[in-house]
């Protein structure tokens, strides 16, 4: 018999209560945790995608919406790059890696189709420290092979040897549909089969749900709605596609597709370039990513300007603007967390009634009335460390189920980061929270009248 | 804790000149020239309702504050003992045995025992075997039924269990058959005065019942003792 079993026969004594009160606090841990765990993870998720690169260059109305458009894929780049330009880029500086990528077809209008050239798979790493392994087959090594994500492997249950086509434009891109000058609305390309070359093994970053091909293969595609554009334009109708529409019907013509010489130069457009500064082992390039980064776009031969684009600085930038918002979830949390902690103090205060003459007879035995002050404390304190445990295991549940639902649909790897700090700080916080709720009954414990409430009840 | 032996050991009460009213009232609740009771030595107080039997045993236990006046338990000014002093050596010194025996509920028949003793100088470990071999000795076998689950009489026992736990010098029964049939009150008063006996505990029993006059020795007439008049050695 110790004061322990005290406060568990008091807690035992109005278990729904006891449960309700813990759960309450255990909500509040638990939300707190994951947000303060996933927030960090959250920007490491981000960082993975960018992998080694050092700038991002393509034409975006700003270097943040370069990055989303870029590495995340959220849209299709509005204007494009020439290929001479990128000739131009490229021949600037002793690049580590100065990979081309053309971005704004799709597969199913689902995946974002990625034209690039075969250094994307040798020079860039997806992740810091993590090149490409191909899970299944290789990199493609001509036109019309393509290479898909382990998402989209997964996901279209595809295999080496299938046949697939691509979609000209995404879906996602609302350029056409919002009626934008020289926007292509989407449109399946059925006289360009593709052939699975290859399947990469799992990033955890947003490229494993993209596919790759090389660029002639979507220059072949551009030049093809080109010479309809142009045939449309002339009047000839051997389409008898009159008023053709793009997007009212898939192409499925028996023509041969077009061939390598086919393509002009105005067909060999990109839209976005990964760029690597040379690196030596132990030496730090950041201070030259500003000054190469700044030559790119005030150079006067690019017209209109380059945007180039930092991804570490812009993810930064991002999570400034997220973390306003990730604030304000945190602020529910610690609102949640205090009225828990209002809830505990209810619950005791309410108990007190019931509890007088405990605390009387326990007075009479002997029990000094610091002591009944401190059963109360303990006693509250208790309810903030089952909550707060409880809290721990929510949050880590939480935190496994939302990281499970961003891999399986976004492809992001996020794995929370339940710093010993940080977890401490929430139990610690959780449990000194809950004792200062229970010091208002404490005192009403501590000033408990014996003889009044020894009298026969009734 | 050794009993005392009662041929030199200081008396168990004594209570000198001893007056109380409430705060702002005007009658005197309790006034008592003086009551002496030996080491265990056992007396019956009486008295009718509102005489301030309830509020004198609240007052020797050290739970209120006299007015005037002084009381001693095993000749130690429990008064001047201040907080945790005053409740340590109510625990040691004094048992309570109340009318609704005031179990602790939730609590089982054993650890209702071993709560006497939490908040005495016994050692820990002896708590259980204290508490076992006392409620055996009273007849209580399921000792870890919840109260609830108890008769009245086992009730009663189990009370009398806790009020004696910790060898106290003084036992204070506040109506305690109060609750039971002439019977079993008779049954439950022998209970009492043999444990106290036993233990060389002194008792000090509060009861308007004219039913228990005979099984005491000594006994005593608040309404008497009120005039200063009555104080008895």
């Amino acid at each position: 018999m110790s004061d322990f079993t005290i406060i568990l026969r008091s807690l035992r004594a109005r278990l729904f209560s006891t449960v309700i009160t813990c759960f309450t606090v255990a909500i509040a841990v638990g939300l707190m945790l994951v947000l303060l765990s996933m927030r960090d993870a959250g920007r490491q998720a981000f960082e993975r995608g960018s992998g080694n690169m050092h700038l991002l260059v393509s034409r975006d109305q700003s270097p943040l919406v370069s990055i989303l458009n870029g590495i995340f894929y959220a849209a299709a780049p509005r204007s494009p790059i020439t290929y001479a330009e990128y000739d131009k880029i490229s021949s600037m500086a002793p690049f580590e890696f100065c990979i081309p990528i053309q971005l704004g077809d799709s597969y199913e209008a689902r995946w974002p189709a990625v034209a690039t050239s075969a250094e994307f798979f040798t020079g860039f790493m997806p992740a810091p420290d993590t090149a490409w392994k191909f899970a299944q087959g290789r990199a493609f090594q001509q036109e019309m092979e393509i290479v898909l994500g382990a998402v989209v492997a997964s996901s279209t249950g595809h295999k080496i040897g299938d046949k697939l086509v691509l979609t000209h434009g995404i879906a996602q891109s609302r350029r056409a549909t919002d009626g934008e000058k020289d926007a292509v609305a989407p449109h399946v390309h059925n006289e360009f089969k593709y052939t699975v070359v290859g399947i990469l093994a799992p990033t955890g970053t947003i490229h494993d749900r993209a596919v790759f091909t090389n660029l002639d293969s979507t220059w072949l595609i551009h030049a093809f709605d080109r010479r309809e554009r142009e045939e449309h334009a002339a009047g000839d109708d051997s389409h008898k596609h009159d008023d053709h529409d793009h997007a009212d019907h898939d192409h499925d013509h028996d023509e041969p597709p077009m061939t390598l010489a086919d393509i002009e130069m105005e067909d060999r457009k990109i839209t976005t370039i990964y760029l690597r500064l040379p690196t030596r082992r132990g030496s730090d390039v950041s201070s030259s990513i500003g000054p190469v980064a700044a030559a790119l776009v005030r150079d006067p031969s690019f017209n209109p300007p380059l945007t180039v684009a930092s991804p570490v600085t812009e993810i930064n930038k991002l999570f400034v603007i997220v973390g306003s918002v990730d604030q304000i979830f945190v602020a529910m949390a610690v609102v949640v967390m205090v009225s828990s902690g209002i809830g505990i103090l209810l619950s005791l205060y309410n108990s007190m009634s019931e509890r007088r003459r405990q605390i009387a007879v326990l007075r009479v035995l002997g029990c000094p009335q610091i002591r009944i002050f401190g059963l109360v404390i303990t006693e509250s304190a208790v309810i903030g460390a089952i909550g707060a445990v409880a809290g721990l295991a929510i949050s880590i549940a939480g935190c496994w189920l939302v990281a499970g639902i961003l891999k399986d649909r976004l492809g992001l790897v996020v794995q929370p980061a339940f710093t010993l700090d940080l977890t401490l700080f929430v139990l610690l916080g959780t449990v000194i929270l809950a004792a200062l709720a229970g010091v208002i009954p404490a005192i009403l414990a501590y000033r408990t009248p014996v003889a009044n409430n020894l009298k026969p009840i009734g | 804790m050794t009993a005392p032996d009662s041929s030199t050991a200081p008396p168990a009460l004594e209570i000198t000149n001893l007056r109380f009213r409430y705060p702002g009232g005007t009658d005197w609740i309790v006034d008592l020239a003086s009551l002496r009771l030996g080491a265990a030595e056992q007396a019956l107080l009486t008295g009718g309702s509102g005489v301030g039997k309830s509020t004198l045993l609240q007052l020797i236990a050290g739970l209120m504050e006299p007015s005037e006046g002084r009381i001693n338990v095993a000749g130690r000014h429990i008064h001047a003992l201040h907080g945790a002093a005053r409740d340590q050596y109510r625990g040691r010194t004094i048992g309570m045995i109340f009318q609704t025996f005031n179990l602790l509920h939730g609590f089982s028949a054993l650890e209702n025992v071993m709560a006497a003793m939490m908040f005495s100088s016994i050692p820990r470990a002896e708590h259980r075997p204290r508490a076992e071999k006392l409620l055996t000795h009273l007849g209580i076998q399921r000792q870890n039924a919840q109260p609830s689950e108890l008769s009245v009489g086992q009730q009663q026992r189990v009370a009398v269990a806790r009020a004696v736990a910790c060898d106290p010098v003084l036992v204070l029964a506040d109506e305690p058959t109060a609750s039971l049939d002439p019977e079993n009150a008779l049954a439950a008063m022998e209970l009492i005065q043999q444990t106290c006996r036993e233990r060389n505990a002194a008792l000090l029993c509060v009861s308007h019942d004219p039913s228990m006059a005979s099984r005491f020795q000594r006994r005593e007439s608040l309404t008497a003792l009120r005039t200063h008049s009555a104080a008895t050695a």
